[in-house]
């Protein structure tokens, strides 16, 4: 009511702007007309996958929006050929860490470049930056040279150790760190706090919306990691859910319901783990706004 | 395992055996091989029944253990990798074309020159001629076929009867494909004819049987001189353009050839027989799937050639050959042939064992699918692997340019001319 | 800032700041230095070889021979256009659509916008070969649901992936489907963390919401819109390169192949160092470059909100 007596003053001031909120008020039913549409789109290919996953073999092929006869075959077969369970704590630990890690050291050198000049600073920074074009490709098979000498092969520390660092993070902390208000950060400091404090009391804290979607990003890419471990691990039991997927896709054919069932299984932790930390995020983003 | 003491132990081997010596005539000590096999990477039945095959091998040689080791058939890298980190690379299973690699690069061995007297000879006994020589390389025994097959021309019964076709005379000949796809287009909804030719993960495997067929070749006997764009190649490419100018051959995407297949959207797809496990699976229940031989030009008898992989050894160490050979043997044995060809889907080397109840009788008979291919054993040609380091990029530039030709309205003649000199280039 | 800081407090100050800066780096410099800049820089040198990579075969240099015949594949320029179809193609998935779907989604009650904002996020969850998978499926001519649609709708059957034409866009399409909620998070955040202040002085001033728009929330989130292009612009290649490898292999006729993709399949996938090495070299001087001439238009003509 309120709002509607602001807006009928707003219009009574300025005629031209009525246009523009009756704009508004269209629009939004043609918003939520195109955010439906666009939910479908996102959100059917994934239905369809879960849908095939339910489908005995000789009706893979079958266009019915409902699986006209379902079964879990796939399932115990997906679930018998290859140690799921194991796979997904495996690429879990991983991904867990790996985002952990990538944030630590994502903080820390953050924090370098949006808090002091130094020497070499933006020549350091666009290094950083600079990595991301790296095609993965050439720093592979070194990489897996180096872990063969570590005595590291066909185990989880290899997956992580390369990535104990990443552009991304680095990146995107240090761009939220230097929006950060310099006042807070220089009260902080009258208050004779030292830099590490600084970063943890009052950085951190601060950033927890930054931090909340960037572990999710990173914890995303990890689970979804592909070549890397594809290289690296010997053993099913040793090895990480996509590759787990991957073996139901061969030459010789791809085993469509299998490959679909550990599809629908590796996905759900990783939907689950999103749900709950999305209302984390919104929260934290409220949080970093109000203050 | 301790790295030192396995340098150590190499570098004592090293100085205490002679160039090309032997391996060691038993197994009398505790022995551990490796297997890089590209099955193991794959989920169902070929890796399950491969493991199952290790386990028989190890539980009848309890000196011997077998670290299976999977890798991606289409690329070495892992391989390449492990010989680079020094890891023991014992036993392989090498896919036909890269064989000329594997021999000049990742130290694969003529088992003439590891087995002792009259041994290769002993186990070769029963195979058929024509499979043995598809590891024959400069001479040299370098591999063991192992997984192999054949082209096939899969059709769906069905969609014949629908076009007014009869499904028990299936086109023989290259102008018979191209009437029967015809009829399958305009009377079905159906397309009427694909291949595996082109496209990625193709390679050049079923090319090389194509160009064969018309007497021709993609490179010279030796090895040195790539031929195709040779008249005799150049007419089985063009035949191919003319199908797909008439309307019936179908430029798929990588996997859509197979499932327009499997699903019963495609009248006929030649590719190999390997497939016949995933087509079945998606045919079951809905319509009936027949497999015919390769089509032939006019009245060439076809030459077809293999695809799939052969088994190498590549250690040097006399105790660890000894136990690849072994296990190489029990592979490639009747009873590892019939593994093979029943649980993995390729074709049994030995002939013998598809009459045999104790062996594949009563399985064939279940499977007639497999019979085409069983024919074509005796016409078998060698997949010839192209030589050199940059032998991947001389297969592509053929390949890219034989897609073009084909399918890209290209002058077939310049484009695999100027391919080809390309290529040549590429090679040593 | 400092006015009070007297002289020994300054002092300890410069010294910190000459230690203090290399002692946050040094995990992510020591990790990035081991992991990627030193093959990096050994790429370099093996790109002027021929090797296999066996300790136990020679190097055998060939100085520019590799470069040389990689400027020579025939599918080279192709292949740089497109990569340009799909950077041009991406932007709107990656970057226009998401701006939009930010702004519009933060004005909603927030019940409506965490369920719109957590769909739009699900493709991300999805694992790429998966990804690649359903879609496959999804766009087949013969028994896809999209053509049973457009069939429906008494059109022909579209040939997504096997028609030269039409292959790139669809690969475009779904990258596109897979980042729209990753760049829709980011521009969230941006968005979100927009000081409300400023908007309720628009407001209080009689700003309309387009104006708001307009004036406020599009030059505050420009830093991360660019971001968002640049990295379009310069890993675009890159986020296509697993779905062209499942589902086209660059195919047909090298009408969805990009550069990043050319170069791993002459490059990385045979097994020669040389090629891989000369490929690598390429791919990061010429993304490298590239990256350098935007930063340089970015600092030119960028808002500066500080």
């Amino acid at each position: 009511m309120t709002t509607d007596a602001i807006k009928a003053q707003l219009t009574l001031a300025r005629p031209l702007r009525r246009k523009a909120a009756e704009g508004i008020g269209l629009n939004s039913a043609a918003g939520h007309l195109v955010m439906v549409l666009l939910s479908i789109v996102c959100l059917f290919p994934v239905y369809w996958m879960v849908a095939t996953s339910l489908r005995p073999a000789n009706a893979i092929f079958e266009t019915s929006l409902w699986p006209t006869t379902m079964s879990l075959e796939n399932y115990t077969y997906a679930l018998d050929s290859i140690p799921i369970l194991r796979m997904l704590i495996n690429t879990l630990v991983v991904s867990a860490l790996t985002t952990v890690v990538q944030l630590l050291t994502g903080l820390l050198a953050a924090y370098a470049f949006a808090r002091w000049r130094f020497r070499f600073d933006s020549l350091v920074y666009t290094a950083v930056a600079l990595t991301w074009l790296v095609p993965f490709q050439v720093v592979m098979i070194p990489n897996y040279l180096l872990i063969a000498q570590m005595g590291l092969l066909d185990t989880i520390s290899a997956l992580i150790l390369p990535n104990f660092a990443s552009a991304l993070a680095i990146l995107l902390l240090a761009q939220a760190m230097r929006s950060f208000p310099k006042e807070v950060v220089e009260a902080a400091r009258m208050d004779g706090a030292g830099s590490w404090r600084i970063l943890w009391g009052v950085m951190v804290p601060n950033l927890r919306g930054t931090i909340a979607s960037l572990a999710i990003l990173i914890f995303i890419s990890t689970w979804n990691e592909y070549f890397w471990p594809l290289l690296l691990t010997r053993t099913a039991d040793n090895s990480v859910i996509q590759i787990g997927i991957q073996m139901f896709m061969t030459s010789e054919g791809n085993q469509w319901g299998p490959l679909m069932a550990a599809s629908t299984l590796a996905s759900l932790p990783v939907l689950v783990i999103y749900i709950v930390l999305q209302r984390q995020v919104i929260q934290s983003f409220m949080k970093s706004g109000i203050r | 395992m301790n790295r030192k003491s396995f340098l150590l132990g190499a570098l004592a081997l090293a100085v205490s055996t002679p160039v090309l010596a032997q391996m060691a005539p038993a197994i009398d000590q505790p022995v551990t091989i490796t297997f890089y096999n590209y099955n193991l990477a794959s989920a169902g039945l070929g890796g399950q029944a491969t493991q199952n095959l290790i386990d028989e091998f190890m539980a009848a040689n309890p000196n011997v253990t077998v670290e299976g080791v999977p890798y991606s058939s289409a690329d070495g890298s892992r391989i390449q990798a492990d010989l680079a980190a020094g890891l023991p690379v014992d036993l392989v299973q090498t896919v036909f074309s890269d064989l000329d690699f594997s021999v000049t690069n990742f130290g694969a061995k003529a088992l003439e020159d590891i087995t002792t007297d009259g041994e290769l000879e002993a186990h070769m006994a029963g195979m058929h001629p024509n499979g043995t020589k598809l590891g024959v390389l400069n001479g040299k025994t370098y591999g063991m076929a192992y997984t192999f097959s054949t082209p096939v021309l899969f059709y769906n019964a069905d969609l014949f009867r629908a076009a007014g076709l009869d499904p028990d005379n299936p086109p023989q000949t290259w102008a018979e494909v191209k009437e029967a796809a015809l009829a399958i287009e305009e009377k079905t909804d159906a397309e009427g004819f694909t291949g595996g030719i082109t496209g990625p993960g193709a390679v050049d495997w079923l090319f090389q049987g194509v160009v064969r067929s018309n007497n021709g070749e993609v490179i010279s006997r030796d090895r040195t001189t790539l031929k195709f764009a040779e008249p005799e190649s150049v007419e089985a490419v063009a035949m191919l353009r003319d199908l797909y100018d008439a309307g019936v051959y179908e430029n798929y995407d990588y996997s859509g050839a197979m499932e327009g297949m499997a699903s019963g959207h495609l009248g006929m797809y030649l590719q190999t027989s390997a497939l016949q496990g995933s087509l079945v699976s998606g045919a079951e229940g809905n319509y009936e799937l027949r497999a015919t031989t390769m089509p032939r030009f006019g009245d060439k008898p076809t030459r077809p050639n293999n695809s799939g992989s052969a088994l190498t050894i590549h250690t040097a160490d006399p105790l660890k050959q000894r136990a690849a050979w072994e296990l190489m043997k029990f592979l490639t044995s009747e009873y590892g042939y019939t593994i093979i060809t029943s649980q993995i889907g390729y074709l049994p080397l030995r002939p013998a064992i598809v009459d045999d109840p104790k062996y594949l009788k009563d399985w064939i008979a279940e499977h007639p699918l497999v019979e085409p291919n069983l024919e074509q054993l005796d016409r078998l040609e060698p997949w010839d692997p192209m030589p050199g380091p940059n032998y991947r990029q001389v297969v592509k530039t053929m390949m890219d340019a034989v897609e073009m030709s084909i399918f890209g309205g290209a002058d077939i003649e310049p484009t695999l001319i100027d391919a080809q000199a390309n290529a040549q280039a590429l090679m040593p | 800032m400092a006015i009070a800081a007297s002289a020994p407090v300054q002092r300890r100050r410069i010294n910190q700041a000459r230690f203090s800066p290399w002692l946050y780096l040094a995990p992510a410099i020591l990790t990035l230095v081991v992991w990627i800049y030193w093959p990096l820089v050994d790429a370099f040198r093996l790109s002027f070889f021929q090797w296999n990579m066996l300790p136990t075969s020679p190097q055998t240099f060939v100085g520019w021979d590799n470069y040389q015949r990689i400027f020579a594949l025939p599918k080279f320029w192709q292949a740089l256009r497109n990569t340009g179809i799909y950077v041009l193609g991406l932007l709107p998935l990656a970057v226009l659509i998401p701006l939009a779907l930010a702004i519009y989604t933060h004005d909603l009650s927030p019940r409506l916008r965490n369920i719109y904002r957590a769909i739009i996020f699900v493709p991300m969850i999805i694992a790429p070969v998966v990804a690649a998978a359903v879609w496959r499926w999804l766009l087949d001519p013969n028994y896809g649901m999209v053509n049973a649609l457009i069939e429906w709708f008494g059109a022909e059957p579209v040939k997504f992936l096997s028609d030269p034409k039409v292959a790139i866009w669809t690969i475009i399409a779904i990258t596109g489907w897979k980042l729209i909620g990753f760049s829709t998070l980011i521009l969230s955040a941006a968005n979100a963390n927009i000081n409300p202040a400023l908007l309720e002085a628009a407001r209080m001033d009689g700003a309309s919401k387009w104006e708001i728009i307009r004036d406020i929330r599009l030059p505050l989130l420009s830093s991360s819109v660019l971001f968002l292009v640049m990295m379009t612009i310069l890993l675009g290649a890159q986020w296509s390169f697993g779905y062209i490898n499942v589902l086209t292999g660059g195919g047909p006729l090298g009408a969805t192949t990009n550069i990043y993709y050319l170069l791993w399949d002459f490059g990385f996938s045979t097994m020669s160092v040389g090629w891989g090495s000369a490929a690598a070299v390429i791919l990061f001087l010429g993304f490298g470059a590239l990256a350098f001439v935007l930063f340089r238009l970015i600092d030119r003509y960028s808002f500066h909100d500080n």
